[in-house]
């Protein structure tokens, strides 16, 4: 009994050693995938932060374009007192809470996209009329 | 040409009455009947509109509008006292027409879609006008005496080109049970490439959209509510016809309170039609519901009166196999005049149809 543990002893770390020079290209792919999957991993949440700011300073410049709309025509528009102006003046008032409502803090809002597409129909519909009727910030931007 | 119905039993019949060159050279897209039912506009691919009265047994031109767009003309919408014409073109305006003693004259042009306006609808208060289009968001107007258009709402509520827009046909809608809850509101349907159709009404001073109704499998094109507006028929380019109620446990009523009606799906008509459906129209007189298919037939379907109103059952009544030579994209049941059918198609042409219900209903 004792003897055949020993017999299957040596035979264990002869295989071994055969094992490590055959297995060595496996051995060497896996490791190199685990180093490759590990930059890889680094330079894609770099890559994803550099891509998220980009994306959130389009949409930051987008919605700061609305506002700066929104909050000169209320400038212009607060003396006039007749009744199609004061139409206009509540759409604009509309819109610039809409643009102070949105958490502009939080990435993870499930209603972001949702909230941006009124925020877009409501700047759509203030400027119908003005001089800028057929300017569209959303498409302007690079 | 007569047409019977699909099991030879029935005693329904479509019947060309008379067919028309309306827009030679060019695909006819819609057509619209005037609220008396006199007159039928139409419009398409040459860029222009066209309106037609009836000269005995005929249909002859009585004004052509051609100086408003500069691409297609899509669809045509009467307002509802019918002095006023809209159409809704690819060049993305919306043209207002007033008839004039001479004939109809522009009014004003109503800009701010980004593209091809696919739709334009007057609400029944006669104060507001929706359109929608490619560029994915519907929009309503509201007119006021002096005939001045302003955007009350844009709405992007849908994810892909929105094909039709349609009004409910009333100006209020109650619930039976209390008459106090009686409330002025106005609904507004549209149907779009992205498979649903969305139902908006005013809420708090804005316009949303308060549900979506998904079934369809593709493409929805075309909508029409029932007279009574208890119910809406939508078509669709997956081949179906699909009746849609909001009447809960059985109530009898659109109930437009602060409590949610929830729309669903009673009804769908699979296995009728070989290619896209492109309109459905459900006449007010008769109940009768028409379609336009790509398969270039004209179908007549009538509820069966022995259904269950939450469980109705249609029958197909008519069916038209070569009502026109291309796809048939438009059918309009006249609104005074029982029976009287119009329909257009990508060849160009308009053609009326005599629908004789069948003797058994």
């Amino acid at each position: 009994m004792h003897r055949a543990a020993c017999a299957m002893a040596a035979a264990d770390s002869k295989t071994d050693l055969f094992d490590g020079i055959l297995m060595a290209e496996e051995r060497f792919h896996g490791e190199g995938y685990q180093d490759g999957y590990a930059e890889g991993n680094r330079i894609g949440v770099t890559e994803g932060r550099i891509y998220g700011s980009l994306h959130g300073a389009r949409i930051g410049s987008e919605i700061g374009c609305y506002l700066g709309f929104a909050l000169t025509w209320q400038c212009l528009l607060h003396k006039c007192t007749n009744e199609k102006h004061s139409k206009k003046l509540k759409a604009l008032e509309s819109l610039i809470g809409m643009i102070q409502k949105f958490p502009y803090e939080d990435p993870t809002y499930d209603k972001l996209q949702e909230d941006l597409e009124k925020i877009r129909g409501k700047f759509k519909q203030a400027k119908t009329g003005t001089n800028i009727q057929h300017w569209n910030p959303a498409i302007g931007i690079a | 040409m007569r047409a019977g119905s699909a099991d030879g039993s029935g005693m329904a019949a479509l019947t060309l009455s008379c067919r028309l060159a309306a827009h030679p050279d060019s695909r006819c897209w819609f057509v619209a009947w005037s609220p008396s039912g006199a007159l039928l506009a139409s419009c398409g691919g040459d860029r222009s509109v066209r309106v037609w009265g009836r000269q005995g047994e005929n249909w002859v031109c009585q004004a052509v509008l051609g100086e408003g767009h500069q691409r297609t003309v899509r669809k045509v919408a009467w307002s509802l006292c019918g002095s006023y014409l809209a159409s809704a073109s690819f060049d993305a305006t919306t043209c207002i027409w007033k008839k004039t003693p001479d004939g109809f004259e522009c009014v004003t042009t109503l800009e701010g879609h980004e593209n091809e306006v696919k739709s334009v609808a007057w609400s029944p208060s006669g104060s507001l006008l929706a359109t929608c289009s490619r560029d994915k968001s519907v929009w309503i107007w509201e007119v006021d005496e002096e005939d001045e258009y302003e955007c009350v709402s844009v709405l992007n509520s849908h994810t892909q080109d929105v094909k039709h827009v349609v009004w409910h046909p009333s100006q209020e809608v109650e619930t039976t049970r209390d008459p106090s809850l009686t409330l002025a509101c106005q609904l507004l349907a549209s149907a779009s490439y992205d498979d649903t159709v969305k139902l908006y009404r005013e809420e708090e001073d804005d316009w949303v959209c308060f549900t979506t109704l998904e079934g369809h499998e593709s493409t929805v094109w075309g909508l029409a509510f029932d007279g009574a507006g208890r119910r809406l028929a939508s078509c669709s380019d997956d081949r179906t016809v699909r009746i849609w109620s909001s009447d809960e446990q059985g109530e009898p009523g659109v109930a437009c309170s602060s409590t949610e009606p929830s729309w669903k799906c009673i009804c769908t008509l699979s296995g009728y039609h070989t290619r896209t459906i492109y309109d459905v129209a459900w006449c007010r007189l008769t109940g009768a519901v028409a379609t336009a298919c790509g398969d270039d037939a004209i179908r007549v379907f009538e509820e069966e009166p022995l259904a269950e109103p939450q469980h109705p059952t249609f029958a197909l009544t008519a069916h038209m196999s070569r009502a026109h030579a291309q796809d048939v994209n438009c059918v309009a049941w006249n609104p005074a005049e029982p029976g009287l059918l119009a329909s257009c198609s990508d060849d160009g042409e308009v053609a009326f149809w005599r629908y004789q219900r069948p003797e058994c209903c």
